[in-house]
């Protein structure tokens, strides 16, 4: 059983909404997985319904083989679980939450807590309420970390912070699962900060699954091309390579998964005329954009 | 060795609101004696036990909110933080049941609230046999009970409206709860509520798991 | 666990509306019960009833008489407005009238249902019965009656050994058995003269305790075979005919003669000490005993000889024979209240409503929520005991389960 997460059919709505439906996807071991998609599209639903925290319609979504509605404890403290904005008990100090955390879980690994605690420069007594949002991340990461869990969910692990936090979060956050082959599964609404994170990335929309794949193969495979048309009103939407295109008047920018060669044939064969046609290099995010669109 | 963790974070949370309550009801109680030893010493022993056993008087009156009051004050201190920003799933997550980590919580604000009635109460009681016989104290306990017992069911539906997800279900909650809690409260006379009190005993402990229901629908996303 | 809670909570929700909704109901839709004021005429030998509200005064026959008409009716009863109007005759049936007499036979006795069915009190002062002042004094201790009596003194809260040990030898030496079953006495400084108390002991056995310049007198009172008193109610009239009013156990009223401790029985019936309020007017020439339950009013003339004169009764409908009543029926499967107007205690007083109507719609409502989980096409298997609750506890059960819904529970 190579996969650590899996989800098989899952529906939800809230009320007559639809948020998404027979959503499919797995989670294998030691992989970093970003769940990518614009505002909601079911992030945060998929996240809670991988913590137990709703009922999804129908489906269901099984982590270590368990359905995640009835976790047991031992397979609870197999999973560290970060909430959006950093959630952690505000009440408590750095010295406080480590002791109470510690005793939950028979792995404890005190040390990377207090690595990343040292870098924080703040008396181990200041309440957590008091602390900035991005100290407040390193807390809530240090315990996650120390937990020493298998699997690791993120939930928009990048709200709040700013970029120095982020950098410091991401690049601690990915040596560490490399180094101890952990299990990540993380969403975030910067996906610059993904590039750096993740190995695959699960895109979702509406619709349903977008793309599921290693973050190489899919930046080596989509592709955008730039031209210009002569005729403006020369229309390729229907063109089945077409993932996504953008006309500004005669300005194209097209998004697929085709090569050059395919799409100029297309050009080619249906008498459309275009110049300045180049091929733009993407970052993770333009690729995103381009698969979803902006809209 | 795991509820003694849930007990450590419960107590961070209540510690201030618990102490606090119960040195403001040892205060309360002490000016209530107060008042009752110089009425002692300007109207006459025998005058205010005249007036306890055949005019009415419930010179204890001034306790009846006190448990209802602290019941409300421990459920806001525990259960509130965990409302904001959802932390509740922080408990839920902890690697034990999610009932289990409730009852342990609940279990803690409960014992809690009654050490701080035993405090509050006990030292009434004790200071009321320094003037009172055995019968006029028990009487007096008698009609406090309920209150008592008022204390800890505002508790337990504070948790279940607190816990509860939906604003609607809170005010319907809210609601049952508030008219619930009238009938620990039918002005009566002294010792009236002693063929009652087992019956309101039941109540109050049927409702202890009340908080399981609202987390219950927290946990499968209602909103 | 979590279902477990929610039928709790519904539960818990029943009962909260099985207090309130009845309340709001009978507040917004009850009617004043109007009582007429009913008593014996010395002169015409008949009942004169006033009915307040409709402002008429008549005697049974059903002839009609002017305010001043019927109050020369009562001479006994109202007295100084005859007095003042000048209408006072000077004998009736033979027997001339003199003030003083007037005022000395004159008595009034009032006992509620929840007077009897209340919680007793923990102490009683024992009055000095001969202490040569014109007024009583309160005393410095109050006494309790468990294996022995005990005084026990108010400024320190200690028990009065001497004292104690004095009258609970008396006591014991009369034979009484501890501890009290019942005390009864005026425990008010504010009576004419001190009688002490009457005290139903352990084997239902009668005394009358009295403190006589700091001794005790006690007197053991023939009790008939069989006859055990249930409440005994001290009355302090001027003409110190008798001690006390006493209800036994079979709702038989007595009473206690003063210096002979004869216990008369009254040739009264249909007074049930648990939901009767009594009232007893004594004058001259007779006493009027008004007993008055929910659905009857019933007045007696008893001449002084304790016989009866004659009786009149009058019924009323039930609130639940009225049409307010029969809605209600309907509508709501049972009341609870916590307090109830023949009893001080406050318990849950569970009344289910008579008839069969409110099965009726009780199973309207089922077939409305039935309906409506229908329509929300839910599995019915996860909602049949919620169905059943609504068939059992109707309006009640159906805002409970709405407020706790079943969701999420398959």
């Amino acid at each position: 059983m190579n996969n650590v997460i899996e989800c098989k059919n899952l529906t939800h709505y809230y009320g007559k909404k639809k948020v998404f439906e027979n959503l499919n996807f797995q989670v294998s071991k030691g992989s970093i997985l970003g769940l990518l998609g614009k505002n909601g599209t079911g992030k945060t639903t998929t996240i809670n319904i991988l913590n137990g925290f709703l009922q999804p319609r129908s489906g269901e979504c099984l982590i270590f083989g368990e359905n995640t509605q009835h976790l047991s404890p031992q397979t609870k403290s197999r999973i560290g679980f970060l909430i959006e904005g950093h959630i952690q008990y505000s009440f408590m100090n750095i010295r406080q939450i480590e002791r109470f955390y510690s005793g939950f879980y028979p792995n404890w690994k005190p040390a990377p807590f207090w690595e990343l605690m040292s870098k924080l420069d703040v008396p181990h007594t200041q309440k957590i309420s008091t602390m900035s949002c991005g100290q407040r991340s390193q807390v809530a990461l240090g315990l996650i970390l120390a937990q020493d869990p298998d699997l690791l969910i993120l939930d928009d692990f990048s709200m709040g912070l700013d970029p120095g936090y982020r950098r410091l979060f991401i690049d601690y956050l990915r040596e560490y699962a490399k180094a101890e082959n952990k299990t990540v599964f993380t969403t975030s609404h910067i996906v610059q900060d993904m590039e750096r994170l993740i190995d695959d990335l699960l895109i979702i929309d509406c619709k349903g699954v977008l793309a599921q794949t290693s973050v190489t193969q899919f930046m080596d495979s989509f592709n955008r091309f730039d031209f210009e048309l002569e005729n403006d009103k020369a229309d390729m939407k229907n063109a089945s390579f077409v993932v996504n295109l953008d006309k500004m008047k005669n300005k194209v920018e097209l998004y697929t998964y085709s090569s050059e060669s395919i799409v100029k044939k297309y050009l080619d064969d249906n008498n459309i005329k275009a110049s300045n046609f180049a091929q733009v290099k993407m970052v993770l995010e333009d690729a995103f954009i381009g698969l979803t669109g902006k809209y | 060795m795991m509820w003694k963790l849930v007990v450590y974070k419960e107590w961070l949370k209540i510690r201030w609101f618990l102490v606090g309550y119960t040195l403001l009801g040892i205060l309360g109680v002490g000016y209530l004696l107060l008042t009752v030893k110089h009425d002692f010493a300007f109207s006459g022993g025998k005058n205010i036990w005249n007036s306890i056993l055949f005019l009415g008087n419930q010179f204890f009156s001034p306790l009846k909110y006190v448990s209802l009051a602290g019941g409300l004050i421990i459920a806001i201190a525990q259960y509130f933080p965990e409302t904001v920003n959802k932390r509740i799933k922080l408990s839920f997550h902890l690697p034990l049941g999610e009932n289990k980590v409730l009852l342990m919580m609940h279990t803690f604000g409960a014992v809690s609230l009654l050490l701080s009635f035993v405090i509050i109460f006990g030292l009434f009681s004790g200071f009321c046999l320094i003037y009172f016989p055995v019968q006029m104290v028990i009487y007096s306990l008698i009609t406090i009970l309920p209150w008592v017992l008022a204390g800890f069911s505002a508790y337990f539906l504070g948790a279940l409206i607190i816990l509860e997800p939906h604003w609607m279900f809170r005010f319907y909650y809210s609601l049952v709860g508030g008219f619930f809690l009238t009938i620990f409260f039918v002005p009566a006379v002294t010792s009236a509520y002693s063929p009652a009190n087992s019956g309101l005993f039941v109540l109050t402990a049927i409702l202890s798991i009340a908080l399981l229901f609202s987390a219950y629908r927290f946990r499968k996303g209602e909103m | 666990m979590e279902k477990v809670s929610r039928y709790l909570l519904v539960f818990i929700a029943i009962l909260t509306l099985a207090i309130i909704l009845p309340r709001l109901y009978w507040m917004a839709f009850e009617k004043p019960v109007r009582k007429p004021f009913i008593l014996y005429s010395c002169i015409n030998d008949d009942f004169m009833i006033h009915r307040i509200s409709e402002k008429t005064w008549e005697d049974t026959k059903g002839q009609q008489y002017t305010r001043e008409e019927y109050e020369q009716k009562l001479p006994m009863m109202f007295l100084k407005q005859l007095l003042a109007s000048g209408t006072m005759p000077d004998s009736v049936n033979g027997v001339k009238l003199d003030m003083r007499d007037i005022a000395r036979e004159k008595s009034f006795f009032r006992l509620k249902a929840n007077e009897i069915d209340a919680p007793a009190p923990a102490l009683y002062p024992l009055f000095e019965s001969q202490s040569g002042r014109a007024m009583l004094d309160l005393p410095d201790d109050f006494f309790r009656i468990t294996w022995r009596i005990e005084f026990i003194d108010a400024a320190t809260n200690m028990v009065l050994e001497e004292k104690s040990q004095l009258f609970s030898a008396t006591l014991f030496q009369y034979g009484f058995s501890f501890p009290a079953k019942t005390i009864s006495g005026l425990a008010t400084p504010r009576k004419s003269v001190d009688e002490g108390y009457l005290i139903v002991d352990a084997k239902d056995q009668l005394f009358h305790l009295k403190m006589i310049k700091g001794k005790p007198y006690v007197k053991t009172i023939n009790v008939p075979e069989g006859l055990k008193f249930k409440y005994i109610s001290c009355v302090d009239f001027k003409n110190k005919d008798f001690y006390a009013y006493l209800f036994s156990d079979k709702n038989e009223i007595y009473i206690l003669t003063q210096g002979d401790y004869e216990l008369i029985k009254w040739p009264v019936e249909g007074f049930d000490r648990s939901n009767s309020d009594l009232k007893i007017y004594g004058d001259l020439f007779n006493f009027t005993v008004v007993i008055e339950s929910e659905n009857q009013f019933k007045v007696i003339a008893l001449d002084l000889d304790y016989q009866v004169v004659d009786t009149y009764t009058e019924t009323r409908k039930l609130k639940e024979e009225q049409t307010e009543g029969k809605i209600f029926a309907s509508l709501f499967p049972a009341q609870v209240s916590m307090t109830s107007d023949s009893s001080k205690f406050i318990r849950f007083y569970v009344s289910i409503s008579k008839g069969l109507n409110w099965i009726i719609f009780n199973l309207l409502l089922m077939a409305f929520h039935f309906t409506l989980l229908f329509k929300r096409k839910v599995k019915l298997k996860n909602h049949l005991a919620d169905l059943g609750i609504v068939a059992v506890s109707g309006i009640f059960g159906l805002i409970a389960i709405w407020i706790f819904p079943n969701k999420f529970f398959d």
